[in-house]
């Protein structure tokens, strides 16, 4: 082998390098703050009701739905794909918004064949350690807050599906309204707990660092209930120390960086020694 | 393998087939050749368990025509079940319509009873459709028409589909008699208990947004009632004509597991459904079709294909045997058979105690 075709191997071998690099660190500066929900901090006192002031200076984050892996009949057939979710706190309260479309109000479970809407927001009851994805497990509960058109809030215990059992005091509240009709009418959705709440299973807000937070609805004109439901996958509420959490945008994105002006840098060099060759 | 020898052999010692993990099976035999469509056994269970509000349109007891739609209207084509008898698959099933099972009616009571008016005594508006509005219909022509009362109550089956159907194990198959029971704790209003039995028997309370179903009336059983005496359930003790027979399947000494398993001539309401019913029902018989000139010919009233949808093909076989052993009464010959299916004593036909002492 020459020294020019070990050079050019070289140049090969640390050209794929970089490019892999480069097309790694792209999607992963950007998948993290995907999962993340931001919660704001306010002074007002009271947000919960759905269209109260102040609302509307809170981000919402798109959450992606998918049907929940389930033995239930129809699992696969869900109707919600979107849930917007907004989070704020003063310092008594964490007051989670979800918003969602449904064309049809659902509040009656009063026939054999009625079924009310719902929805449902999922923390660990440990926020040290994430549970199964499906109602937790065993050994690794999830606290849920219950909503359903029919029969208002319940704050909820599970460790597994088919585990789910009521608080007998729950902490939660919970708001509703449907608003809009056809295709543009929506549920908006407010839960709110105490901050200090504590309980036995219960999961402790005032938190340190990220909690995992997923969100679950029930469309019930659509025979939607019990496993039969429009899940997401785990995102988190940053509760960590300031604002940006950790840095890990930023770190991913300075090395997307350095492999881009590397490729350029060996290809320009590359270019350059060909032609000087000829 | 000398294990599964032992195992083949146990199995047939004890001949009869229990769930698992279930000490003894309640059963029931209604003949369906005593009952007169009186209802009191429907009355008998509403007045006890279902006549607070969400339970008015539930009938835990009912009796139908049959041929009919039954109650609710078409449950016979309304899913649920298992697959096969592997019970490994369940059948999809649907929840009936409010419809289906029919509405309390308002009647116009207080207009003739207080306000003079001289209308018909009638339920005021909706009335198109409730339980037995096809009652004594039947099927046929004149003069070879027919029909018969067919009673139901949960079939407490040894592979409940409604059990296997609930995602929060709600529903339970008691372990000391095999009485299908809900956790009204556990229970959660899914209703998939509901559309996954297939005889319809379980029903959603509008009201406590729970499922409820029969109970085999086990308070009784267990004596706690004010003199603590041991009852069979009420739709039992109060028939007129006492066609039920009440005791343990695996009760080898009781007129059931002979009617069952001897003679088989007691068998399963739609045993296709294949979850293994508890309630047995002695065949019904007719006269012999009529020719129009009122002569009775040699040709069943009651189509047997007829029967043998309603009971499987074991009825072709329990009819020749109770016909055989009726022939042999007629003759002045013992029957055992007749006996049992006759017998009045309470002590024999209401068999709750025998496994008191275990």
């Amino acid at each position: 082998m020459t020294s020019d075709a070990v050079r050019t191997a070289g140049l090969a071998a640390v050209l794929a390098t970089l490019v892999l690099v480069s097309s790694v660190a792209a999607p992963l500066a950007s998948a993290r703050p995907a999962h993340e929900i931001p919660v704001t901090e306010t002074e007002r006192a009271d947000l919960s009701q759905p269209a109260a002031a102040g609302w509307e200076d809170v981000p919402a984050s798109d959450v992606a739905l998918a049907s929940a892996p389930s033995g239930v009949p129809n699992a696969d057939d869900t109707t919600v794909e979107t849930v917007h979710v907004q989070a704020a706190r003063t310092d008594q309260r964490l007051f989670v918004r979800l918003e969602w479309d449904d064309a049809t109000r659902d509040v009656s479970a009063d026939d054999p064949r009625t079924f009310a809407d719902a929805a449902a927001v999922q923390f660990p009851t440990n926020a040290s350690a994430r549970p199964p994805i499906a109602m937790g497990g065993p050994g690794n509960k999830v606290n849920v807050w219950f909503w359903s058109g029919a029969t208002g809030s319940q704050e909820l215990l599970a460790g597994g599906a088919g585990s789910t059992t009521a608080f007998q005091n729950p902490a939660i509240e919970a708001n509703a309204t449907h608003s809009g009709s056809g295709g543009n009418a929506t549920w908006a959705l407010v839960y709110s707990r105490p901050l200090n709440a504590t309980g036995e299973n219960r999961t402790a807000l005032q938190t340190d660092g990220d909690l995992d937070v997923a969100f679950a609805v029930w469309n019930g004109s659509n025979g939607e209930r019990a496993g039969q439901k429009a899940v997401s996958e785990w995102h988190y509420f940053p509760f960590g120390p300031g604002p940006q959490g950790p840095p890990y945008e930023t770190l991913l994105w300075t090395v997307a960086g350095v492999a881009i002006v590397a490729v350029v840098g060996v290809t320009t060099f590359g270019i350059y020694r060909t032609r000087e060759g000829n | 393998m000398s294990t599964d020898q032992q195992d083949d052999q146990g199995s047939e010692d004890s001949l009869v087939d229990v769930a698992e993990g279930i000490d003894h099976q309640v059963a029931m035999v209604m003949d369906l050749n005593k009952c007169i469509g009186c209802q009191t056994c429907t009355i008998a269970c509403k007045s006890l368990w279902t006549e607070d509000g969400g339970s008015e349109y539930m009938y835990w007891n009912n009796v139908e025509t049959k041929p009919g739609e039954g109650y609710p209207r078409g449950w016979e084509d309304s899913g649920g079940g298992w697959q096969s008898g592997e019970h490994s698959e369940r059948q999809t099933g649907e929840i009936p319509d409010q419809e289906d099972y029919g509405r309390a009616w308002e009647f116009n009571h207080n207009e003739i009873m207080y306000e003079g008016s001289d209308e018909p005594l009638r339920p005021r508006e909706g009335a198109e459709w409730g339980p037995n509005w096809d009652e004594d219909r039947g099927a046929g022509e004149y003069p070879n028409s027919y029909y018969f009362y067919l009673p139901r109550i949960c079939n407490h089956c040894t592979h409940p589909s409604c059990v296997e159907a609930c995602p929060r194990s709600a529903l339970y198959k008691r372990e000391e008699d095999g009485i299908v029971l809900v956790d009204q704790e556990r229970c959660r209003g899914y209703r998939y208990c509901v559309e996954g039995c297939p005889y319809k028997k379980v029903y959603y309370n509008t009201v406590s947004k729970k499922s409820e179903k029969c109970i085999f009336c086990y308070p009784r059983l267990e004596g706690e009632g004010p003199d603590g005496e041991t009852y069979a359930p009420a739709c039992a003790e109060e028939c007129p004509p006492q066609l039920r027979m009440v005791g343990f399947l695996d009760d080898e000494d009781g007129p059931i597991y002979k009617l069952v398993e001897e003679y088989e001539v007691a068998l399963p309401l739609h045993p296709e459904f294949q979850t293994q019913p508890n309630v047995y029902y002695i065949p019904p018989f007719a006269p012999g079709q009529h020719t129009e000139d009122g002569e009775t010919v040699d040709i069943d009233r009651i189509p047997r294909q007829y029967l043998r949808e309603l009971f499987g093909d074991g009825v072709d076989e329990a009819l020749d045997t109770i016909e055989r052993e009726r022939q042999r009464t007629r003759q002045g010959e013992d029957s055992e058979l007749m006996d049992l299916l006759q017998d009045k004593n309470p002590a024999k036909q209401y068999r709750l105690g025998v496994f008191d002492d275990e």
